[in-house]
């Protein structure tokens, strides 16, 4: 135990966005482009619901990804009790709790499943034997029960550990570390696995004749990239705020950096493996999603995704000043954010739109109208607590992190 | 190109070898060792202790800048190698591809790449380090022996423009060092 | 207060846990480690040794035998052309992986556990890539051209077939093994030079003395020489997870049902240092003992290395559920075919094997008791290794003896050669780390000494310090500190 003396005062003055503050504001700029974006969705929308229903599940899909990747994030640091990022949590909790609010960003989708998935339309198992046989998991009612148990089950993560941490804001009791400590393994195993059917269901399934087995991995390695890199973006941020500059260092800036830099690695690493393996043995039955993606304008994107998300990354993000200075480190992850969009955009749209990329109105209104909700709800969450958890025992350790 | 042969300097005298007693007795001596404008000088630990660079005043090596250089190298000779081969030298249709298929092409690539990259870290090391040096003068000390085991030591040598044979010795006295003394270098 | 091991463990709370027991200070750490080195060799070693160089012998008579008479003497056939060879070659390789996980991986996420076990766990990959490359080596048939695997220019104008899975296994695991080899023998030079500076007769000191280069612990070294270190584990590590992809993709990039599918690379990656953590353990357990090290490589560092067998075990776990899902998804009868084969086929008894070993049995590691537990963990370690041997011979066998056409089938059955190449080379491992023990210090000293806190130049490390430097150094609103201020 720390003794008394040597617990870090870090007054709660110091560490909550002071009332006046431009970041109050947030919440109902976030509110204002929800409802914006609804709206353009709405009317853009009724003329094509089909774009509507596929720009809204990219969108979807990105502010999802974003708040799992934040859970693996907080749930590793538990498990591997890291001290490092502990003045860095709250923003991770605070981006996990909004999974609650994802769950009601789902519904839109749930009104489009026969848009958005070939195998939901009534009588498409009939035609095709491969979707007779996957019919007992490819259909409405078991794909929507499964939905709601990955939400179910997310939010209740989600919400332990985040009712955990703000608790022990008040209490100050260690006991709640080592509770949440011991929760963390088996929290990570439910969670990579309902993430990997969540994949399945939502992404794979939209080109239902193909499989891969690498596909949980795959959108678990984007959404972990997505998410340091949202960490960075919002730390920098804070600190030119004028918020947490005391306590967020060129230290742990260099820490999410080389993240950063080591799972962009990793998600081409992933992407690289799937591709090649199935470009080698050259199976049509796995094929196709592939050819789907070098189809006409698809390849620049292709090309576009090699080149932005993994050869720029990687050698922008090797340096040690880079990562060491928030400007240049939040570049770096501002663009790593949209490369994640584009990741997923590529994933998704090629289903809709095979003869080539066509950008639509929805697909900004969505952005705008998830995102909104998603920032709105982030931020509003952010003005209530403190900033770091004030008093985990491990704060101290983690203030005066010192990089190697 | 005097790359393994020690730098050392002329004359009978080598410098003077002061022992202290523990990092921290070592560290603070090295700042004022530092501040006082000594440049022809050196620390000597069993182990490498965190922050001493910064009080000795050293500037970061330029070690990865070389391995960047030997990596990319490697790279692009295995690159260019596997092109090569496949699209001009032998070229074979090879379950369907074709002659220039680069993703069949990463997994050498890389490898060499890291290869390269691991050899230049290695000899780069060696050579920024004027390593191997199997005879120095300090070797003649009896207490530094120990240098590989529990002793810290800082070491200043006669060819430095400060240098001199008492106020030197005096000065490292003054910093803590538990034993000072002259070592000539043949 | 000495506070006991147990109680040291269940520290959520403090900052920098204890890792080295009963306070030593430099001097007895270099005692304990050197000492074995330098000391007559004991009854126990000796124990060790004679078995593992019997087992060396019988591999060079099996190696021999297959020279002279050719592959036919095991028992490969029509359709397995692959079996035991191929499944060494893997699990060896996969083995090697932990050590550079321990050296590299661990070095970059700054576990300071990691310095009383990566000398050890680095001489156990260089051993295990010797034995795995020995069956690639020897399973070619005409072993008298193995150089063709080299692209030499030649008067026939050929060149190897970059394209194939099996020589980029040759490219990475040389890559690999030359990799490894050079970040343990730079980790090695100050330990060394430690030994040289402690030789008693000449012919010691001249033998440490020429492998130590002269280093003397300049700090105008140590500074490139960390330079080094910190780049040597930035490029072992993705080394590591490349080396086994590329061992995976030999199956991979097939057509085989159980073998074509595209979680194998990080999926194999997992698999390999799950059982190099186990053959970790097993070699520390015996160590540490027989060293008496138990001070340095404590029941914490057990701990931690349990943990991370139970998360990788949990990694293959989660593959094979996701193959097994996956081959009823894909609707394809072949693959559902190889799965079902697997289980309840002639090979059920290996599979079976390989489930309860690698994904039941590790599940004692939830439990804190069986991860401080020596007895268990002993036990484990050797269940695991064998449970991940099974799995890459299910992999092979399963999928290459029943693949599309009924009248192709086949069945493979061990002789007498394969075990003896099998057993031969725990030989071969075990006699190289018998000698390693023996001749070099087995623990990173000069890593070990800066996790003691005396080692701190800035006082005490522990709470109170990281506190009052968090008060010095932190920046004032809107800047940085400035770059490489300490």
């Amino acid at each position: 135990m720390i003794p008394e003396r040597d617990r870090v005062a870090l007054r709660p003055e110091q560490v909550t966005i002071p009332p006046g503050h431009p970041w109050n504001r947030i919440p109902v700029l976030g509110a204002v482009c929800a409802l914006l974006g609804i709206a353009a969705c709405a009317i853009l929308g009724a003329a094509n619901p089909k774009q509507f229903f596929f720009s809204w599940l990219v969108s979807f899909l990105f502010f999802l990804s974003l708040a799992l990747g934040a859970l693996f994030f907080v749930l590793i640091q538990y498990a591997a009790q890291g001290g490092w990022g502990i003045v860095l949590r709250r923003i991770g909790e605070t981006i996990f709790a909004m999974l609650p609010v994802m769950a009601a960003l789902f519904l839109p989708l749930v009104l489009g499943l026969r848009d958005l998935y070939s195998w939901a339309v009534p009588g498409a198992a009939e035609q095709d034997a491969l979707l007779r046989w996957k019919a007992p998991y490819l259909n409405v009612p078991f794909f929507l029960m499964r939905a709601a148990l990955y939400f179910g089950i997310w939010s209740f993560i989600a919400l332990l550990y985040y009712r955990g941490s703000r608790g022990q804001d008040v209490t100050g009791d260690p006991g709640v570390s080592a509770r949440l400590r011991r929760l963390a393994g088996p929290a990570i195993i439910v969670l990579a696995l309902t993430q990997t059917f969540a994949s399945v269901d939502w992404i794979m399934s939209l080109t239902p004749h193909w499989y891969s087995t690498m596909f949980g991995v795959y959108f678990f390695a984007g959404s972990f990239v997505g998410f340091i890199a949202l960490l960075s973006v919002v730390a920098v941020a804070m600190r030119r705020a004028g918020l947490l500059d005391t306590v967020i260092s060129a230290e742990h800036l260099h820490d999410i950096g080389k993240l950063l830099f080591a799972f962009t690695v990793f998600w081409a690493y992933i992407a690289f493996s799937q591709f090649f393996l199935i470009w080698y043995a050259n199976l049509p039955e796995e094929t196709i999603w592939y050819r789907a993606r070098m189809e006409g304008s698809w390849m620049t994107v292709s090309l576009f995704l090699m080149a932005g998300h993994f050869v720029a990354p990687f050698f922008y993000l090797m340096g040690r000043t880079v990562k060491r200075k928030g400007a240049t480190l939040a570049v770096g992850g501002a663009w790593l954010l949209a490369m994640h969009f584009v990741d997923l955009y590529w994933q998704v749209m090629p289903t809709l739109h095979p003869e080539g990329v066509r950008p639509s109105a929805l697909d900004v209104a969505a952005l705008v109208a998830v995102g909104g909700c998603f920032v709105a709800a982030a931020s509003w969450l952010m003005r209530r607590q403190a900033l770091v958890p004030l008093r985990d025992p491990r704060l101290a350790e983690s203030l005066a992190f010192e990089n190697v | 190109m005097p790359l393994l042969l020690p730098q050392l300097p002329t004359g009978p005298t080598y410098g003077i070898l002061a022992e202290f007693a523990t990092p921290a007795d070592l560290y603070h001596a090295c700042e004022r060792v530092r501040d006082a404008g000594f440049t022809r000088w050196d620390a000597h630990t069993p182990f490498p202790v965190h922050g001493l660079e910064g009080a000795m005043g050293l500037r970061r090596s330029p070690l990865p800048w070389i391995v960047l250089g030997t990596g990319l190298t490697g790279a692009a000779l295995g690159f260019v190698l596997q092109w090569w081969v496949h699209a001009t030298a032998y070229p074979l249709v090879i379950s369907g591809k074709p002659y220039f298929a680069w993703p069949a092409m990463i997994p050498i690539t890389f490898e060499l790449g890291v290869l390269f990259a691991a050899l230049g870290a290695v000899l780069g090391m060696l050579g920024l380090n004027r390593l191997p040096m199997h005879h120095h003068p300090l070797f003649k000390s009896k207490v530094f022996e120990r240098v590989t085991d529990d002793a810290f030591f800082i070491s200043i040598e006669s060819w430095d423009p400060q240098f001199d044979q008492s106020a030197t010795g005096k000065l490292l006295e003054s910093l803590g060092a538990r034993r000072v003394e002259l070592l000539e270098c043949e | 207060m000495a506070q006991t091991e147990a109680e040291l463990l269940d520290n959520p709370v403090a900052g920098s846990p204890t890792l080295i027991l009963r306070s030593p200070d430099f001097h007895s750490i270099t005692e304990a480690v050197a000492g074995p080195v330098e000391g007559r060799t004991p009854i126990g070693w000796w124990l060790f040794f004679i078995p593992a160089f019997a087992l060396l012998g019988l591999l060079g008579i099996a190696v021999s035998w297959l020279f002279w008479e050719g592959i036919g003497i095991w028992g490969l056939n029509v359709p397995v052309g692959w079996a035991y060879d191929i499944t060494n070659f893997v699990f060896w390789i996969g083995i090697g992986h932990a050590g550079t996980l321990i050296s590299a991986i661990l070095f970059l996420f700054r576990q300071k556990w990691r310095t009383s076990i990566n000398r050890a766990a680095e001489a156990m990959t260089i051993f295990a890539v010797m034995c795995a490359l020995m069956f690639p080596g020897i399973h070619v048939g005409r072993v008298w051209v193995a150089y063709w695997m080299f692209p030499l220019p030649n008067q026939m104008g050929m060149w190897p077939n970059f394209r194939s899975p099996l020589l980029w296994d040759v490219f990475a695991v040389s890559v690999y093994g030359t990799v490894s080899v050079l970040f343990w023998y730079v980790g090695l030079i100050p330990d060394l030079a430690m030994m040289r500076d402690r030789a008693k007769t000449r012919a010691r000191k001249l033998a440490y003395g020429f492998f130590a280069l002269g280093w003397r612990g300049s700090v105008r070294q140590w500074h490139h020489y960390e330079s080094a270190y910190l780049v040597l584990a930035a490029l072992a590590t993705p080394l590591v997870l490349s080396v086994h992809s590329i061992v995976s993709m030999d199956f991979a990039v097939s057509l085989l049902p159980g073998w074509h599918t595209t979680i194998f690379p990080p999926y194999f990656v997992a698999g390999a240092i799950f059982s190099g953590f186990a053959m970790v353990l097993t070699l520390m357990v015996i160590c540490r003992t027989a060293f008496r090290l138990e001070h340095i490589v404590t029941l914490r560092h057990f701990d931690y290395m349990a943990k991370i067998t139970l998360v990788t075990g949990s990694m293959v776990g989660f593959a094979y559920a996701t193959e097994f899902f996956t081959s009823w998804y894909s609707g394809n009868p072949y693959e559902m075919f190889a799965f079902l084969n697997r289980a309840l086929g002639p090979y059920a008894w290996a599979y079976w094997i390989m489930v309860s070993c690698n994904v039941i049995s590790p599940q004692v590691f939830w439990f804190k008791k069986a991860r401080t537990s020596i007895p268990i963990l002993f036990v484990m370690s050797i269940v695991i290794n064998i449970g991940m041997w099974f799995e890459r011979f299910v992999i092979i066998t399963t999928s290459l003896h029943r693949d599309f056409l009924p009248s192709a089938w086949g069945h493979f059955t061990p002789t007498i050669w394969d075990v003896s190449c099998l057993l031969g080379s725990f030989g071969l491992f075990f006699t190289m780390f018998c000698l390693f023990v023996r001749f070099v210090p087995m623990v990173a000293t000069s890593e070990v000494k800066t996790v003691l806190p005396q080692a701190d130049p800035h006082g005490r490390s522990g709470p109170e310090r990281e506190i009052q430097a968090h008060r010095g150094k932190l920046p004032g609103r809107g800047e940085l500190a400035p770059e490489g201020a300490s």
